[in-house]
């Protein structure tokens, strides 16, 4: 077990009106959970949050969530991450995937 | 030099025959009699080809020869395209092969590895399956080759079921040339459902006491694909079937490729595609295609080899599939390694580690497994003429200058930038560059797919077109650009990540029209071995291994 918070600067996301929050994933073997939800006190950060079953990958982690917030624009947002040793690969997508509920109309 | 005797294989072959005359009735030798038999036709020194390809074994005739003391085999050359079986191995740790030269040994891997080690495997050359049965034809031209068939009449006439393969790639040379041909059948009967290997081209046939060795190689099991596999599918089916039209094509067996097929009914028809991509397939008879089948997405396959549980279903599919005039399902290896060489748009396939330069690799210090047929396909065919849409749109982007080819095979390699436990799949440099493995081969690295031949890497993060890139540099860059975050992907510049994705180097799902929201296992048409039943109308019969109800 192993966690750690960390803000990145981001542009700042223009929140979709419909809705407050959004989540992909599962906390599973192998998952992990991503939870957005709105930070309106740091329009041009974001805030996150990880917990994550499988310790030392901090600095992998660290490189993703910083690609992840100078490639999107989700400054303004909190992101709560609950690994249960979910790859690399689960990780971005399921990043990717969060952001895609928020701002697309995909069901 | 009118003297000179110019037959002497053919007095040969009859001297061998005679040998073995007692043993047989007609053509035929009773099974217990097979060490003996091959005891007296095959001499020191000889060319011998075992059939066993990834699918179809001889291993009954295998076996035997493996039982033979090593006084009676001595200094053999073993030709074979695939090193399977322990029987295989047996016969190099007796000491009595002078040189093999082979395509693949994925299940014996390890055991060639530490043979390879201990200098007790004396590699001639790993080949590709249609570099190897073109040697049959020029300087490796079997003395002795030991084959496998369904069925025999009492001719000697061979009926190959579903599993045709490389039997006639191995026979007709063989025979053609003085050589002796011994074939193990699961059965003898009165009278074959079809001929495919005429008599004339048989001299020994065994009733083997077992059915030869089979395996189910290419089913997928779609409860295995992960939500990833479906977004790297998903990319891979706007990316690149979409836009280079993709009509023609081969699939690898992994479970990326997989999820593609499982996807045509579904997001494939959401995008308006069918009858515009995937008609023409170059592919065993894949279950996982049963759903694309079914909606009617697919024109015709022809297949290099069967796929067990499949033999009803491609019957009743004559349509779709090549088969005979007795109704069952055929195939030919080289035949189909040559359509997927010159007659398709697209190769599709994963590999264990990529390179800097796009260079692929499957061989590793402790594994020594080869090549197969993937580099057949995965290469640039220079000897084509004839244009599709996608060979040219390919074309277009990748080749600038005079003395250009104006067209361009899709050679597409889809991974997950990390393998089972966290082992990168992208690398600075190859296992297969390892000195000691280059000295085993003459100096040459056992390269699958030359980077030069590749046109597109998917991995989950996107696509990289290699072909667009305009210098090694720039390669290099494009491939950091999707290797994630493994050591090579961490060593990316952003600034360069970011100009190749401005000129459409780097794609991302977005940038493809790819919601990585829908990415999930629901958008599949089968969740489960029991839907590709349910799709093919009961004609699918699986293997005991993958049926749970």
């Amino acid at each position: 077990m192993e966690a750690f918070q960390q803000s990145y600067s981001s542009k700042t996301l223009i929140w979709p009106k419909s809705r407050s929050w959004a989540l992909a994933g599962v906390v599973g073997s192998g998952n992990l959970e991503v939870l957005i939800e709105p930070n309106p006190a740091s329009p041009e950060e974001v805030a996150y949050s990880v917990e994550t079953s499988i310790p030392d990958f901090k600095d992998s982690w660290l490189a993703a969530l910083n690609d992840f917030a100078s490639h999107y624009a989700i400054g303004g947002s909190k992101i709560t991450i609950h690994d249960q040793g979910a790859a690399p690969v689960v990780i971005k997508m399921r990043l990717r995937q969060a952001l895609d509920l928020l701002v697309s109309n995909t069901q | 030099m009118p003297d000179t005797p110019r037959d002497t294989r053919r007095i040969n072959k009859t001297a061998r025959i005679k040998r073995a005359s007692t043993l047989a009735q007609g053509k035929i030798v009773h099974h217990e009699k097979t060490a003996d038999l091959l005891r007296a036709i095959i001499e020191k020194g000889d060319i011998l080809c075992m059939e066993g390809d990834n699918q179809k074994q001889a291993d009954f005739l295998a076996t035997q020869l493996a039982s033979l003391d090593a006084g009676d085999l001595r200094d053999l050359h073993l030709v074979m395209s695939c090193i399977t079986l322990p029987s295989h191995i047996e016969l190099f740790k007796k000491g009595v092969v002078r040189q093999v030269d082979f395509c693949y040994a994925g299940p014996q891997g390890n055991e060639v590895a530490e043979l390879l080690a201990d200098g007790k495997f004396p590699i001639g050359a790993i080949h590709t399956y249609n570099e190897l049965y073109a040697r049959y034809y020029m300087d490796l031209t079997p003395r002795v080759a030991l084959i496998a068939a369904a069925q025999a009449d009492r001719n000697g006439n061979l009926f190959l079921a579903a599993n045709t393969e490389e039997t006639p790639a191995i026979v007709e040379p063989t025979a053609f040339y003085d050589g002796v041909v011994i074939a193990q059948v699961n059965q003898i009967v009165d009278t074959l459902p079809r001929i495919d290997i005429p008599s004339d081209q048989v001299d020994f046939v065994v009733e083997a006491p077992y059915p030869m060795h089979l395996t189910a190689l290419f089913t997928r099991d779609p409860a295995a694909i992960t939500d990833v596999q479906v977004l790297m599918a998903m990319i891979a089916i706007r990316g690149i079937y979409e836009k280079y039209q993709v009509e023609s094509l081969n699939h690898g067996v992994g479970f990326n490729t997989a999820a593609i097929e499982l996807l045509l009914p579904t997001y494939g028809e959401e995008l308006g595609l069918k009858g515009k991509i995937c008609k023409y397939w170059m592919v065993n008879p894949l279950p996982t295609m049963i759903p694309a089948i079914e909606s009617g997405w697919v024109d015709t396959v022809f297949s290099v080899g069967g796929e067990v549980g499949m033999e009803r279903y491609t019957a009743a599919r004559p349509d779709i599939y090549f088969t005979g005039r007795d109704g069952s399902f055929h195939s030919n290896r080289p035949m189909g390694q040559l359509a997927g060489h010159y007659a398709i748009d697209m190769f599709i396939g994963a590999s264990l580690q990529i390179d800097i330069h796009g260079n692929s690799s499957t061989v590793s210090k402790s594994r020594i497994t080869g090549f197969g047929g993937a580099p057949n396909m995965g290469c640039q065919p220079t000897g084509r003429r004839h244009p599709s849409k996608a060979w040219l749109k390919a074309g277009s982007e990748a080749n600038p200058g005079p003395g250009a080819l104006p067209g361009r095979k899709l050679v597409v390699q889809m991974v997950e930038t990390f393998q089972t436990g966290r082992v990168p799949t992208f690398v600075e440099s190859l296992d297969a560059q390892d000195p000691s493995i280059k000295a085993a081969m003459q100096g040459v690295a056992p390269v699958m797919i030359y980077g030069d031949d590749v046109t597109h890497v998917v991995t989950e993060e996107g696509i990289a077109n290699l072909a667009a890139c305009r210098s090694n540099e720039e390669r290099t860059a494009a491939i950091r650009g999707v290797a994630g975050y493994t050591p090579v992907g961490l060593k990316r510049s952003a600034a360069d990540t970011l100009a190749l994705r401005e000129r459409g180097i780097i794609q991302l799902p977005e940038d493809i029209g790819v919601s990585p929201a829908r990415a999930n296992r629901s958008l599949l048409a089968a969740q489960e071995i029991k839907d590709l039943v349910r799709w093919s109308g009961g004609l699918y019969d699986p293997p005991a291994k993958f049926v749970d109800w």
